[in-house]
């Protein structure tokens, strides 16, 4: 574990009982540090087990799921072992999350103000009116106008750019030191979408680590340090986040960059990766990328999977790469 | 005969709610051209999709005309109307909710052929085959349901099926908005094969401002109900003229470090 990382995934392994049938790897030995005031992007397509690996490290996986190996440092503590009881002093504590949809995030039975003091009257953190207090400067901190008349609105009578600033509010009033967003801006309109940015920026700039589950590029670019790229449940590629977009090295990670398209790149040839990303019940032996790789050598590919150092905080689970350079 | 395919004249729709009158297009005139693809871009609750639905017929404009082929789609009787519907097809953002579940891959592209009384059951398999095997999907599978394909497999028979009848006219809403971004590219190479290869016209609606430039040969952008600009593709991303236009195309976040953009 590095010594400045305030979370540090290390070989992280998480398994879904199915009837009948073997266990479900869903997540796969995957390993990553999370730094103070540094955002890591977690980039992958759905199914590669981002959100299972956010889940396991929060304590909110289903019933179904196991964490069968790996550790969660945060704190000096190991959070896979420390058991529900004390996970949930740290959960809405010092680590809070955002979600894809604030819709479904928040209780639509209950006014923002009872959801924005919440966190901190159960953890005992502050009084009730200081609670109030605190809540409504969240509001207004995330660009809420009115904030001491709209805490008393509930979440269907905001907007979803608005309800999306909420949650973030939610999360932000406990002053977490992680916080782990999911998708946070894919349900809203682009002109909202850097405004979100900018809001989850100041908390990074006031020291909270932040770990951003996106499937966008250029949301990772603009707001991320660090990067890890997923597929089938393992770690392919990890990279400071310029360095994975301008010089991607894990064969996945290029066909991902080859595949995106962006504006004012009408006439650069996309570049789709054939095939389909795996069916867990039927991950492929060796790379899981293999089967559809351009570059995949047999038996080799089809055997192993080794992860290879090629520069300061960069590595890529491709033996190839060593040739490259 | 004129080039123009459908032509909306001075359209505007409005919805009665409980909150009041929703002005969701207001007095907006687009035409799509022979084998022109149209990109129609805005944020959600632009009256984009709304817009869509007027050129297709499947709403009635509050006031304004829309045309189809030089034919008014709402003076039109029902039956002739029928005729027509076989020329405009449609492609929705989510293929799991627009395709039958409980009917086979195949099922699914030969419904339309069966509705519109198109040969007889073993041509329009044939026919069925055909269009599986043009989208790219392996006719050994064809006899599998909906769920049992990823969501980019479900996008190439939902298309397959809207091509089933020949159409002149697709209609893509947000079609490849809930794919992950490998499956994104196959899908802009299929439609890009698709209108090289059949010639066809398409009404492209997308929040997707590279998605768009990289399709439509003109673009129209919506803002709350109202269009604001409708140029070429290349004027519009290179000297966009509306203000509304510019903020969107500012809010865009560049991947690389080398795009157009930086």
């Amino acid at each position: 574990m590095s010594e400045d990382a305030l979370l540090s995934v290390r070989e992280l392994r998480t398994t879904f009982r199915r009837d009948g049938a073997e266990p479900l790897t869903a997540v796969d030995g995957v390993s990553f540090d999370v730094r103070r005031g540094q955002a890591l992007a977690i980039v992958g397509e759905s199914g590669s087990g981002k959100s299972v690996t956010m889940r396991s490290v929060m304590g909110i996986l289903p019933r179904t799921a196991r964490i069968t190996g790996g550790q969660a440092l945060f704190g000096g503590r190991d959070l896979l072992a420390i058991g529900d009881k004390e996970l949930r002093k740290v959960r809405g504590r010092d680590i809070a999350m955002v979600f894809q949809s604030a819709m479904e995030a928040m209780n639509p039975t209950l006014t923002l103000e009872r959801q924005l003091t919440e966190h901190l009257l159960w953890h005992g953190l502050c009084t009730k009116a200081e609670a109030k207090k605190r809540a409504v400067r969240a509001l207004g901190d995330v660009g809420i106008p009115d904030p001491e008349k709209r805490i008393r609105t509930y979440p269907f009578q905001l907007s979803g750019g608005m309800r999306q600033r909420a949650m973030i509010a939610m999360a932000m009033v406990t002053e977490p030191a992680l916080l782990i967003a999911d998708e946070p801006t894919t349900a809203v309109d682009v002109t909202v979408q850097r405004q979100i940015l900018d809001l989850l920026a100041e908390l990074k700039n006031r020291g909270t680590g932040v770990i951003m589950i996106t499937h966008d590029l250029g949301v990772a670019r603009y707001f991320c340090d660090d990067a890890v790229v997923m597929y089938a449940g393992r770690v392919v590629e990890r990279a400071p986040m310029d360095r994975l977009l301008d010089d991607p090295r894990h064969p996945y990670s290029v066909g991902l960059l080859g595949s995106g398209v962006e504006v004012g790149g009408r006439d650069l040839p996309l570049r789709p990766i054939p095939g389909s990303p795996p069916d867990l019940s039927h991950r492929p032996e060796g790379c899981p990328f293999h089967p559809r790789c351009a570059r995949a050598e047999l038996p080799r590919c089809a055997t192993e999977q080794e992860t290879l150092t090629i520069g300061p905080g960069r590595d890529a689970a491709c033996w190839k790469v060593a040739v490259d350079a | 005969m004129p080039d123009e395919l459908v032509r909306a004249e001075s359209v505007t729709k409005v919805f009665r709610t409980r909150a009041g009158e929703v002005r969701a297009v207001d007095d907006v005139s687009l035409t799509v051209h022979r084998g022109e693809t149209l990109g129609l871009v805005g944020e959600s609750g632009s009256g984009k999709s709304t817009m869509a639905r007027l050129m297709m017929g499947l709403q009635t404009p509050t006031s304004g005309r829309v045309e189809f082929d030089g034919q008014d789609l709402n003076k039109l009787p029902a039956r002739e109307l029928r005729t027509l519907r076989p020329r405009m097809q449609m492609v929705f953002q989510n293929p799991y909710g627009s395709l039958l579940p409980h009917f086979s891959a195949i099922g699914n592209v030969m419904e339309p052929l069966r509705l519109h009384e198109r040969g007889d059951k073993e041509s329009r398999r044939t026919k069925a085959l055909e269009l599986l095997d043009l989208v790219g999907i392996n006719t050994g599978h064809a006899e599998l349901y909906p769920r049992q394909f990823s969501g980019g497999q479900q996008q190439r028979i939902a298309i397959a099926r809207a091509l089933a009848l020949e159409p002149d006219l697709l209609v893509c809403d947000e079609p490849t908005s809930s794919l992950d971004v490998s499956i994104q590219a196959q899908i802009l190479e299929l439609f890009t094969d698709l209108r090289d290869r059949l010639g066809l016209s398409f009404l492209f609606i997308s929040h997707n401002l590279a998605v768009v430039e990289r399709l439509a040969d003109r673009v129209a952008v919506m803002n709350k109900g109202q269009l604001v600009e409708e140029s070429t593709t290349e004027a519009l991303f290179r000297a966009p003229q509306d203000d509304y236009t510019r903020q969107l195309l500012s809010a865009v976040l560049p991947i690389r470090q080398d795009s157009g953009l930086s």
